[in-house]
């Protein structure tokens, strides 16, 4: 096939028509996905991703008057006989939108491991590569309406597991558009957190048609090349320049700047990493955005470390990550709350374990799978209760015990999905949203 | 015994023609080659594999092909105009394997096996930005033994039975030295029996830690035996969870084999993975010293295989055995003779590193074109196509840099000490990947809106700012198509292809979106340095 590409060919079309006027297949399209979205306002999620694993005991599941529960006190809540550990004042008194889940029991205690089955819901095994829960719940919830990617990651923290954090076999359509948070400012005192995504804009120097022309020659390239290379990589390749160039186009990508955001609500929030990526998410989802993950896992809220894996002082590190996450937790349920945007958005809370019941030798607590906390809030869900509960000393879980998977079919059933509904892995196999078996919790769900 | 009654005509004329061309290969300057022999069985295998799955391997690499993919996997970086303008010029039989010896003796290639061991020692440097501080050392320390030519199993022992600036305090991390070992292992024992079993032997032990791993085959207590070896550490009486690298002095028993499990009675003896207990005979001997002796043994099957599944790896995005630290009966080797075949070769030559990279190279399997011509090549574990494959960081970043013409400031003191703000760090961030293996290599959204609008491919590709663009676009005496050449050999490593020199030069004589041929010059290079041709291995 010869094609020639004059000036007046590039000027008639805009960067994304281009693209999306190529009918030669290496730029397989969004518009094609476009035909499918329904009417229906889909449900939207957030998840706070406590990296390293919080320690229950402080948190959630308090055990005040046993000796493994440690100096840490109860308070009450908003709700009435609810109490909470004591780190988390503000949290407390949003109580009655959150559903906490004191029976997890799962069997994973290595920071990989279970950094991968929290986030997708399955052991890793064999040559299957599952997607991570932003993956294939922003899969099935985006709009396509949007300009920005479904599912935003702030300041992950991948080290213990990358796989957990990737699309596997779902592909790069649904990769997480990773943003990590910048301190701006001349003054120490006065820095600022921002979020600002690089390289957005065109260098002045080039016209748009020649940034145009500039496409369509890539695009030429990139279908000589790739027609007889199948692969992951080229296909990652084209997508991202695809999803960047809708970007660039586009004036979604405000979402990403808080200097519109009242200070009042700033300052609410914790001007941190952290609380400033809380309210990220709620712009995102505002915009259209489907999923949006918040990582905090060091006390100044950045995303470097697992400062929740707390096997020394495990009382003086709580209570810090817990002053940058009681205030940014509640402001975020507040914030979605007065907008009306709770009823659709899921607000998720939970690390990949809890920590030891019994403090080890250097006050500090280890990794403990058995019976640990998370929290669901917003969308679909009742809250104002717990579910489940664990012995006096915190060792066992006495009712209820709540498994990863079921965890994941009631995160589903709040989203309005069916939990059943299956994709095709990269080994041919059908492979639902949570495992085979597992049930979402009626009695959490409103 | 070349012609096999039972292969399809097509595949005995492919597979004549090629043992033909590694004949021919194999009779060039130094006569009978060792390397070519065992290259020679390992095709036989490769053949055999491929007849049995019904695979039709993809045909062979032209020259073009061949040059940028070896310069990538042997000297991290895509070759330079001249180089490539040699090499296709170059008509003798032997050229190929010529390029191999004579890379294989460059500094380019010394830096980027200093890397890529460095990357597998030392995997938490990359992703954990508090032990990055750690990189310059260990690399010194790992360059100046590559260098040097010193045998794999020489430095490997070397890094087990270091003796550690131990009292240094801060100091441990800054010198050239093999302490980072240890230092992003926080010198723990559970961490540091972990880590040699990953990194030297390819086993995973660190499910055993806490409980047995019935799975793999690894008990507990022989996880706390493997530990027991690194016992003698004195952890820092105040440690600092803020600050890992060791600023407190730190001191060891070399005469400590032992080591309780936590949280049990039970105290195990230092005891080889294969149940063998040390001769403790000679007193002189500390611990790491006599685990270093079992792990570099000729004896020791595991050795070998990870290292030379390790290279494999380097040259195909994959290992025989994948993930190349993950040897275990549920995740079976591809190719199990061949692993067999290197690792005897890696054993016999004395652990010598460029006798395997001249097998690997040798061999027709690296040497087949990525272009598809069946389906069945699909399947990575075939290897019966060159995979598409992402660039390591470093790779990309040296290769942008040759394409573009932009000269990388080392500092002469230590070329190994990095400045944060280079362009070089600052893509090297960017482009820092989390997927385990190359063969899914992903680009990101942010890595596509730098390569499209950031600063320094805006500059290279500016006539105003690139050096390079601005003599190819003033040199009088270059017509457009010269000129197309150039850039094209720049960044692909090819000249164009007729369709498109054609359609290429059409834009640059109509002048472009502008009207201005210098302009239309800088659309194609930056086309081209966009284009996943140039920003892959292939």
């Amino acid at each position: 096939m010869q094609r020639t590409i004059s000036r007046r060919d590039v000027c008639k079309y805009s960067a994304l028509s281009l693209l999306g006027a190529s009918a030669s297949g290496w730029l397989p399209t969004i518009a094609a996905r476009a035909g499918q979205s329904d009417t229906k306002k889909n449900r939207n999620c957030i998840l706070l991703w406590m990296s390293g694993g919080p320690s229950q005991m402080e948190t959630f599941d308090p055990k005040v008057g046993h000796e493994n529960g440690g100096p840490t006190r109860s308070i009450e809540t908003n709700v009435p006989g609810v109490r909470i550990g004591e780190n988390l004042p503000m949290t407390a008194q949003v109580m009655d939108h959150l559903a906490v889940v004191r029976s997890m029991s799962t069997k994973e205690g290595d920071h990989s491991r279970a950094t991968y089955f929290m986030h997708t819901g399955y052991l890793p095994q064999g040559p299957i590569r599952y997607p991570t829960v932003g993956s294939f719940l922003s899969k099935e919830l985006s709009n396509e309406e949007c300009d920005l990617p479904a599912f935003v990651s702030v300041n992950p923290f991948q080290a213990f597991s990358p796989a957990a954090y990737g699309p596997g076999f779902l592909g790069p359509a649904w990769s997480p558009l990773v943003v990590a948070s910048q301190m701006t400012g001349e003054d120490a005192e006065a820095q600022q957190v921002s979020f600002e995504v690089s390289n957005l804009k065109r260098s002045g120097q080039v016209t748009q048609a020649q940034a145009n022309a500039r496409l369509q020659l890539l695009t030429s390239l990139e279908h000589d090349f790739l027609k007889n290379r199948p692969g992951g990589p080229g296909r990652s390749h084209v997508q991202s320049y695809q999803q960047a160039i809708r970007m660039m186009e586009s004036g979604a990508v405000d979402a990403f700047s808080l200097d519109s955001e009242d200070d009042t609500l700033r300052d609410a929030y914790g001007r941190n990493p952290f609380g400033q990526g809380c309210l990220l998410a709620r712009r995102l989802i505002e915009t259209g955005v489907s999923f949006v993950e918040v990582n905090l896992s060091s006390a100044d809220g950045a995303g470097g470390g697992a400062r929740w894996d707390t096997h020394q002082d495990n009382f003086e590190a709580v209570s810090s990550l817990c002053g940058v996450l009681d205030p940014a937790y509640a402001t975020l349920i507040t914030d979605l709350e007065h907008r009306g945007m709770l009823d659709d958005t899921l607000v998720v809370w939970m690390g990949e374990f809890g920590r030891t019941p019994k403090i080890n030798e250097n006050t500090g607590r280890d990794h403990w799978p058995k019976s640990w906390s998370a929290v669901l809030a917003g969308a679909g869900v009742k809250g104002g209760q717990t579910y489940g509960s664990t012995s006096e000393d915190g060792t066992e879980v006495t009712n209820d015990p709540m498994t990863a998977q079921n965890l994941m079919a009631t995160i589903c059933k709040a989203l309005n999905l069916d939990h059943d509904v299956t994709n095709y892995s990269n080994v041919g196999r059908p492979i639902p949203l949570s495992d085979h078996g597992s049930e979402p919790i009626q009695s959490l769900l409103s | 015994m070349l012609v096999n009654v039972r292969f399809s005509e097509d595949l005995v004329v492919r597979y004549v023609f090629l043992m033909t061309i590694v004949i021919m290969a194999g009779n060039g300057a130094d006569g009978a080659d060792p390397a070519h022999e065992a290259a020679v069985t390992i095709d036989r295998l490769f053949q055999a594999a491929w007849k049995r799955d019904q695979v039709t391997p993809a045909g062979r690499a032209e020259d073009a092909e061949y040059f940028r993919r070896l310069y990538l996997d042997l000297a991290g970086r895509i070759p330079a105009v001249s180089e490539v303008r040699d090499f296709l010029a170059d008509d003798s039989d032997d050229k190929r394997s010529r390029a191999v010896t004579t890379l294989l003796d460059s500094p380019a290639s010394v830096r980027h096996f200093t890397t890529s061991l460095r990357n597998a020692f030392i995997p938490q440097a990359n992703s954990q930005p508090q032990f990055r501080a750690l990189i310059p050392g260990f690399e010194a320390w790992l360059w100046q033994r590559i260098s040097e030519g010193r045998p794999y199993d020489q430095i490997v022992h070397d890094i087990i039975s270091t003796e550690l600036n131990a009292g240094a305090g801060a100091a441990l991390s800054a010198t050239t030295s093999p302490d980072a070992f240890f230092v992003v292992r926080e010198l723990k024992p559970e961490n540091l029996a972990a880590g040699t079993a990953r990194a030297f032997l390819g086993v995973r032990l660190d499910c055993a830690q806490c409980h047995d791993h019935p799975f793999d085959g690894w008990s507990q207590q022989q996880f706390w035996n493997m530990a027991a070896f690194y016992s003698g550490f004195s952890q820092p009486d105040d440690q600092d969870a803020d600050n890992p690298l060791l600023t407190q002095p730190m001191t060891e028993k070399t005469d400590k084999r032992a080591i309780s499990i936590p949280g049990t009675e039970d105290i195990v003896p230092a005891i080889y993975l294969t149940g063998l207990e040390p001769d403790w005979t000679d007193p002189s001997r500390t611990p790491r010293q006599m685990l270093a002796d079992w792990i570099v043994d000729s004896q020791n099957a595991w050795f070998a295989k990870m290292a030379v599944n390790r290279l494999w790896a380097q040259f195909f995005g994959r290992g025989i055995v994948d993930p190349v630290d993950d040897v275990s009966d549920n995740n079976p080797a591809s190719h199990p003779k061949v692993l067999d075949l290197l690792a005897q070769e890696f054993v016999t030559s004395g652990f010598d590193v460029k006798h395997i990279v001249k097998i690997i190279t040798a061999t027709n399997v690296y040497q087949l074109s990525g272009r598809q011509t069946h389906v069945s090549q699909d399947e990575p574990t075939h290897f019966a196509r060159a995979a598409l494959r992402g660039l390591t960081p470093e790779q990309f970043f040296d290769s942008v840099a040759e394409a573009v013409g932009y000269y990388q400031p080392y500092r002469s003191d230590n070329p190994f000490v990095v400045d944060m703000n280079s362009p070089r760090a600052q893509f090297l961030n960017l482009f820092r990947n989390n997927t385990e293996s190359p063969l899914e290599r992903e680009t990101t959204i942010l890595q596509a809106l730098a390569m499209m609008n950031g600063t320094f491919i805006n500059n290279a590709t500016s006539i105003d700012d690139s050096q390079t663009l601005r003599a190819i676009a003033e040199f009088p005496a270059m017509g457009n198509d010269q000129k197309l050449e150039t850039l094209f050999l720049s960044a692909l490593g090819r000249r164009p292809a007729p369709e498109e020199q054609l359609r290429f030069g059409e834009y640059l004589s109509s002048g472009g979106a502008t009207d201005d041929s210098k302009a239309a010059l800088a659309d194609v290079f930056w086309a081209l340095l966009n284009s996943s041709e140039f920003l892959l291995n292939h």
